[in-house]
């Protein structure tokens, strides 16, 4: 049997030692009733080799992004993964290792972990980060949470654009409390409507959310949204693109109290979508408000710098039924992994990928711009996406996988008022060909 | 021995592109966006890839992993990791895939989703499963945000969840996010849910019991089926926090025990690693009554074609983006082919074989509180040791120096002086006769050098570590200039 | 120790003329081990007997304080926030907790004694 040392002779002795005669003796506790009498209905197992075969035919299968021309992004970006950090991911005592709980032999887990709350903070220019959470969608419901417990109060306003998929999450997340959640749609320029949040706002707001770059790829205004919604006394959650930080001011500038979103661009690559991490950090003040693990620094019995998971009376295996959130587990191989990251790109690697991104998106945002077919609703205040719209949008993302291209995201589906948008991406891995050859593409489809 | 953080060893290397200029004409951001908008500038440090590389396997040294050491850390199943897993889940055609593209262009992923369900559904009797949550206790809140709903669809009043003393402290954290009160039922002197002080909490109003079985005692729950009748009849539902179901694969299925949902730690029971605290996947799986209420979307087949479906109008929504860890359960999936219906039943076997064996080779020197035939895991008490001056916690701090990753310590919370252990089917007999040996050893050593023990441990890379002065004075971060 | 009283959860209370002072018990302490986090109710709080009032932390553990007596909070030992381990050094003395603005004398009357509380510990403590 594959991965199980014992022999019939290990079993028979340790029968023997134990006092009884047959492996059934062990299950004898179990009501009969509940038994299986016959084995699972399952194929019977494979050898290693077959295994392969047949998870690679099903891999096979997939048309992975790469061998498209592909501008979809929408929360899931496609930026260059350096092959080192697979590789350190990939070492058995980071990889095969569990939660850190003995110091004494994980100060390896520990201080990676350490290096990456301190790497997220410099990013952010927060005060503190925990450990990870466990993706943008669940991190940005986790910090709603942690704002309403904080201000004790009842209402939060989510305002502008966000990813559907994170206010779906949150609307689950608040289910089971007595919270109001009100949302505040765009101005006509994509940004949040600043007249509208003003209205909203009122002493029982005690969280005003807003995501910048937003899911349309504009980016807010966020130290004046952040400042107008602080004028009602409500705690303010920032949604962000950690990428985009190595071009836009760090909100710990502009005193926002919660920075959050999802790890992905950090290393994670696609993956279908998961396992990224979310992060979440904060200022000093709220630490013992913040949900997930934190690790320390402080010293071992001979007074040497150690590290260890601290303030865990927040967990819930200590606080039960009174914890920050029900949630210990979180991302720890990919927020290790966004420190591998961050260490090897440092300032100049990352503001190269930002700053690549956002010129080959200007780039495509300018070619379509001549297009009569094309409307931009938007102006070019983007990051790595934004929204153009062309008529028979379905239609012609449809067109184009044929030419092997990926246009982008349709926004139709959520977004009934722009049934004709399409959101595109590009990272630091477009190329100028890539885009023309999209443009080209589009200027030959009829339509518009 | 070096002890700097990756902060301290910059160097001057400043030209970092992995990528290469993409041809387009470059622009400065500066002058799309206001300056107030705009970074000055970006403080992290400097390092050379050779360096990098060095720093972090230097600490992935000091680390104790189940692919190094023997782990027998209770309730958190370390079992052996197959290399197999690592490479399919590294396959092109599943690393490079965006979660929104076309179904047609995804088709193998979809159908190994849709295999892998059918297998869960098998393995535990449950209808449908969402692979959404990536945790445990994600799981949890999965599974109770879809009771919930459910009794509020049914215009049922329910206000209480009922967990055991002993479970698991996510169980009434869950309870109290779904907004639940918490009600505790105690267990007996043998280990089990008292099942007449269960009677007399639950009543009308009782929305579900959280249940592990077999329990965090590592006993089974031997009246299931009489408690899952006394919920059922008043109209709750039994939810199976399927962390120890290792013991049972292929043994019995939770929908025979008369559980409505299930959660199963695919980073336990199905091998995938656990990345020092993650990625893992907590799949939901839950019986008829409870299908509407799944999170989207849902795998649907039509005319031989996969997608994802969307339109579920009770649907609790989401409790994530996208469509969960899809990496941990390519791993998973893996794990199942490679054993199909025997080798589970073989998994469950042994786990329980090698538990017992390891009780019974050390009651006469640690405390059994719990004298039951114990299933996968078993708890002993450090009492009488603590007694000649070393508890648990100094114990599973000498464990280290035999080079044993110590077991869960002080839980159950029920458990005075508790030490968990889990060997799982994995190990040896020669592995956990080591372990016996070394668990003996410590317990001459409490009578014959009892500092010795108080000490540990001797041989890692740091020595006790002073938990308590990180939590006085919390030092959460690297600064520039110190604190 | 005379004009100290003791609650069943663990706390004493010493009356000082209107006022009440409040800690943990020396019991407590040692039973919590070393205490990293102490928090307390705001000056002008409202107490009531038997309510919670705040949280002691351990590394390991967090148990809640409860309020021996009812009454509005004058005085909070603000230093115990950088210095939590005074409760495990001295919590009749520079551990101390809150001092309250006694509401209701009899409430005083349900509380126990030293001797009954040494009685209750030692039950506890086998």
């Amino acid at each position: 049997m594959p991965y199980i040392l014992n022999t019939d002779r290990d079993r028979e002795e340790m029968l023997k030692a134990i006092g009884i005669d047959s492996i059934e003796e062990l299950y004898s506790q179990l009501p009969a009733r509940i038994k299986l009498t016959k084995p699972l209905n399952l194929s019977s197992g494979l050898s290693e080799h077959k295994t392969k075969k047949r998870v690679s035919a099903l891999a096979k299968k997939n048309v992975p992004a790469e061998e498209f021309n592909s501008f979809l992004g929408a929360g899931c970006y496609d930026h260059y993964v350096p092959s080192v950090v697979p590789f350190i991911l990939s070492s058995s005592q980071f990889l095969t290792a569990y939660t850190p709980y003995q110091p004494e032999c994980s100060q390896g887990a520990l201080q990676a972990i350490y290096e990456y709350q301190s790497y997220m903070c410099l990013l952010t220019g927060m005060d503190i980060s925990n450990a990870s959470l466990l993706d943008g969608a669940s991190a940005f419901a986790e910090a709603v949470l942690m704002s309403l417990r904080i201000t004790k109060k009842k209402k939060v306003i989510v305002a502008g654009i966000f990813h559907p998929e994170y206010r779906q999450t949150l609307k689950a997340y608040l289910a089971g409390f007595d919270f109001v959640i009100r949302e505040i749609a765009e101005g006509t320029d994509g940004l949040v409507d600043t007249e509208a949040l003003k209205q909203a706002l009122d002493n029982d707001t005690g969280c005003c959310a807003f995501s910048s770059p937003n899911f349309f790829g504009l980016i807010e205004d966020a130290p004046k949204l952040a400042d107008i919604a602080k004028r009602y006394g409500t705690l303010t959650v920032l949604v962000t693109n950690p990428i985009s930080l190595a071009i836009l001011k760090e909100p710990g500038a502009f005193g926002v109290d919660i920075v959050c979103g999802d790890g992905q661009p950090l290393g994670s690559g696609l993956n279908f979508g998961g396992p990224s991490f979310g992060y979440l950090a904060t200022k000093k003040e709220y630490t013992r408000q913040m949900p997930g693990r934190l690790v320390g620094k402080t010293t071992d019995r001979e007074g040497k710098c150690a590290y260890c998971l601290t303030l865990q009376t927040r967990e819930q295996h200590i606080r039960r039924e009174k914890a920050t959130s029900n949630i210990c587990s979180n991302q720890s191989l990919n927020a290790i992994g966004a420190a591998v990251y961050l260490a090897l790109m440092g300032p100049q690697g990352l503001r190269n990928s930002a700053l690549c991104s956002f010129n080959n998106t200007l780039y495509l945002y300018n070619q379509l711009k001549p297009l009569k077919k094309i409307n931009l609703p938007f102006g070019p205040r983007i990051f790595n996406e934004f929204v153009w719209e062309v008529k028979n949008a379905q239609k012609i993302i449809e067109q184009l996988y044929r030419r092997n291209i990926i246009a982008g995201y349709y926004l139709g589906e959520q977004f009934p008022e722009y049934k004709n948008g399409i959101l595109s991406c590009c990272t630091e891995k477009k190329t100028k060909e890539e885009i023309d050859e999209l443009v080209g593409v589009l200027r030959e489809v009829p339509g518009g | 021995m070096d002890r700097k953080t990756v902060f301290a060893k910059k160097t001057n290397v400043k030209e970092v592109n992995y990528v290469g200029p993409s041809g387009v004409p470059l622009q400065n951001p500066q002058s799309y966006l206001p300056q107030n908008l705009v970074r000055k500038d970006l403080p992290l440090p400097h390092l050379g890839e050779a360096d990098v590389v060095r720093h972090f396997l230097g600490l992935a040294q000091r680390n104790f992993s189940i692919d190094t050491h023997f782990y027998p850390l209770g309730s958190c199943t370390m079992k052996y990791n197959p290399k197999i897993n690592e490479d399919m889940a590294k396959l092109d055609g599943f690393v490079g895939l965006h979660p929104y593209q076309a179904p047609h262009t995804v088709q193998g992923t979809l159908e190994l989703l849709y295999e892998l369900e059918q297998m869960l559904c098998e393995i535990t009797g449950m209808q449908r499963f969402t692979f959404q949550p990536s945790s445990g206790a994600h799981g949890e809140l999965a599974g109770m945000l879809m009771i919930r709903k459910y009794h509020q669809a049914h215009k049922r009043n329910k206000t209480k969840v009922i967990v055991p003393d002993s479970a698991h402290g996510t169980n009434p954290a869950t309870a109290s996010m779904c907004g639940y009160q918490t009600v505790v039922v105690e267990s007996t002197l043998e280990g089990l849910v008292d099942v007449d002080k269960l009677k007399s909490l639950v009543d009308d109003e009782t929305a579900a019991i959280m249940l592990t079985n077999p329990n965090t005692l590592g006993l089974f729950e031997e009246d299931i089926l009489k408690i899952s009748d006394m919920i059922h009849k008043k109209g709750g539902f039994l939810y199976y926090d399927g962390a120890n179901f290792n013991a049972l694969l292929g043994i019995t299925k939770p929908a025979l025990m008369g559980f409505d949902v299930v959660h199963l730690n695919l980073h336990k029971t199905f091998s995938t690693p656990h990345g020092c605290g993650g990625p893992g996947a907590g799949a939901v799986g839950v019986t008829d009554a409870l299908v509407d209420y799944l999170p989207v979307p849902l795998l649907k087949k039509e005319s031989g074609e996969l997608f994802f479906d969307y339109c579920l109008p009770h649907s609790i929504g989401k409790v994530r983006a996208f469509y969960g860890n899809f990496a941990v359960l390519v791993r998973a999936y893996t794990y199942l082919l490679r054993l199909g219906s025997q080798g589970l039943r073989r998994v469950a076997h042994n786990s329980v074989l090698n538990a017992n064996y390891v009780k019974e080779k050390l009651k006469d020197y640690y405390e059994v509180p719990f004298p039951k035939r114990c299933m996968h895991e078993v708890i002993f008490s450090c009492k009488k040791q603590k007694e000649r001056g070393a508890s648990a916690y100094d114990i599973a701090k000498r464990l280290i120096d035999y080079g044993i990753h110590p077991p869960t310590m002080y839980f159950p919370l029920t458990v005075p002086e508790a030490f968990m252990v889990e060997p799982t089917e994995t190990e040896s007999r020669c592995a956990l006769d080591y372990f016996i040996e070394a668990m003996r050893q410590i317990d001459r050593e409490i009578s014959q050098d009892l500092d010795k023990v108080k000490s540990a441990p001797h041989t890692s890379f740091v020595k006790r570590v002073d938990e308590t002065k990180a939590a006085r004075s919390p030092d959460l971060r690297w600064r520039e200039n110190g604190v | 120790m005379a004009d100290v009283k003791f609650a069943q959860s663990h706390e004493w209370v010493r009356v000082e003329g209107e006022c009440a002072v409040v800690g943990i018990t020396e019991y407590a302490q040692k039973q919590l081990g070393d205490i990293v986090f102490v928090e307390l109710p705001k000056v002008g709080d409202k107490l009531k007997q038997s309510f919670q009032f705040g949280v002691v932390e351990s590394t390991k553990a967090a148990s809640e304080l409860y309020a021996p007596l009812s009454g509005q909070v004058n005085e909070v030992n603000t230093d115990l926030v950088h210095n939590p381990q005074w409760v495990n050094e001295e919590p009749f003395g520079k551990g101390w907790m809150i001092k309250v603005k006694i509401e209701d004398k009899d409430e005083l009357g349900r509380l126990l004694d030293e001797e009954s509380y040494k009685a209750l510990v030692q039950k506890e403590g086998h």
